[in-house]
């Protein structure tokens, strides 16, 4: 299939199913050993955004769409390894991890997702839906003060994403969105570890926006596409699935 | 991107010191740097000793990725700079700014040998590990294959799978898999040895003559007396 076709607004329950051309891949800089990019024909789709975006209900009902189009989708996301998840919250859990140490852990999570479930799932023609990627990893290590050559450096392993949606609301509908959710705020959804004010909301809303303006920084240098996220959950996962299925063709 | 030159602790300023040995398995340096311990601490002097792989916030993820074989090169590398990550800022800087002899044994030169014989890219380790300054002085200890191998087998029954470098599948056989890949890092730390003027120490002498050298150099590359405890009287 490679004619070019407009994504059609409506859909009837059918029995054909397209199949998407195959895309090859590549590193954004080291390659891992042993892996052919080549090989790697499924799509990686990122999702990004705060805490309260409305990230995991969107993957959730695009994964139900793909998979009634017929696509075999894997979903992964922060801190979900087998090898690192563990440790590494019961590390943020005991407030004691310094910030290179957190930002290695973290990239270790991240490399044993991407070694065991992204790569293995693009080989085999996946649609691979990460919840969140090496970018929010970057934006809160640059925020914390590491240097942005040396937290590029580290995440060189990860492979480029077929597209990366970030999802944008304010801070101050975040913190509405949050409340709503946990009536709590996390020390570390706060920044707490930066030391900007002792006042957890403050710290919070200061937080929020240092990472909002790395983001814009990351968004222009990576080339993300900007989803405004202020809107009813349905209109936004339909713009969703007509920028994914761009990605598909 | 740059590459920043590294600068020891001395350099940057720091009143302590650092002092890192280095060596494949079986060398016989822990030996060594445990004597080296106790010659400093019996003189009553600031000393700390710093062991690879121990932090633990991170030890049990690296157990049991190991056990379990979870580990493939590029997370086996970036479990150890999570570990040394952690033990360098919570103990390591503020024990140097402190004016402590911070004795380690294994330091980033183990991960660059390691990662790097696993088919991890040189110039990607490297850089992660460049937020660590540089010891102030570091020993090789080598030795012989035959000797390590041996000198293990005498302290238990068996070789771990990796430092045999079992997953790299270069032999089925256990002794000839740790020759091959104990040899290549053999080939990986003599390389560094002039670039980072490692001192090297012959590690198949008596331990006793080892450790004569070593504290010598030691005495002779720093002041001891200026990090002597401050007791109360």
């Amino acid at each position: 299939m490679t004619a070019r076709r407009k994504p059609t607004g409506k859909r009837k329950a059918t029995s054909r199913v397209k199949s998407p051309r195959p895309l090859t891949k590549r590193f954004l800089g080291h390659a891992l050993p042993g892996v052919r990019p080549s090989e790697l024909t499924g799509r990686l789709i990122v999702i990004e955004g705060a805490d309260g975006s409305g990230r995991s209900t969107q993957i959730r009902r695009l994964v139900d769409w793909l998979e009634a189009s017929g696509h075999a989708t894997t979903q992964v996301g922060l801190k979900r390894s087998n090898l690192a998840s563990e440790e590494l919250e019961s590390a943020k859990n005991g407030n004691i991890l310094n910030r290179t140490t957190m930002s290695l852990f973290y990239a270790t999570d991240f490399a044993d997702q991407l070694e065991n479930i992204i790569i293995p799932s693009l080989r085999a023609g996946f649609i691979v839906l990460a919840d969140r990627y090496i970018y929010t990893l970057m934006a809160r290590d640059m925020v914390r003060g590491l240097d942005s050559d040396w937290v590029k450096s580290l995440y060189s392993i990860a492979l480029k994403p077929d597209a990366v949606f970030y999802l944008k609301l304010p801070p101050e509908k975040l913190i509405q969105r949050n409340f709503m959710k946990n009536h709590t705020l996390d020390y570390w959804e706060s920044g707490m570890d930066l030391g900007l004010s002792l006042d957890m909301f403050d710290s919070f809303v200061q937080y929020q926006q240092l990472m909002a303006d790395k983001f814009d920084e990351l968004r222009k240098a990576w080339g993300f596409t900007t989803i405004d996220a202020d809107r009813s959950m349905s209109e936004l996962n339909l713009e969703l699935r007509s920028n994914v299925e761009r990605v598909l063709a | 991107m740059k590459n920043k030159p590294e600068k020891t602790f001395a350099q940057l300023g720091y009143p302590g010191r650092l002092i890192a040995v280095e060596g494949i398995d079986g060398s016989g340096k822990s030996t060594q740097v445990y004597l080296l311990k106790r010659w400093l601490e019996l003189q009553g002097l600031k000393v700390f000793f710093s062991e690879w792989n121990s932090s633990e916030l991170v030890k049990s993820a690296t157990r049991r990725g190991k056990e379990e074989r979870l580990l493939t090169p590029t997370t086996f590398s970036l479990i150890h700079a999570t570990d040394f990550a952690d033990r360098y800022e919570r103990q390591l800087v503020p024990l140097l700014k402190a004016g402590y002899i911070v004795l380690c044994d294994r330091y980033k030169f183990t991960a660059f040998a390691r990662d790097t014989v696993r088919g991890c890219s040189p110039d990607w380790v490297r850089r992660i590990y460049s937020f660590a300054a540089l010891p102030d002085l570091t020993f090789f200890f080598k030795a012989p294959l035959d000797v390590s191998l041996n000198r293990i087998l005498q302290g238990r029954p068996q070789l771990k799978y990796h430092e045999a470098g079992m997953d790299l599948g270069l032999s089925s056989d256990l002794e000839e898999s740790f020759k091959v890949f104990q040899g290549r890092l053999l080939k990986a730390y003599s390389a560094m040895k002039s670039e980072f003027g490692m001192v090297q120490i012959n590690a198949n002498q008596p331990i006793e003559k080892q450790q004569e050298t070593v504290r010598q150099r030691l005495g002779n590359a720093i002041e001891l007396a200026q990090f002597e405890l401050d007791q109360p009287t």
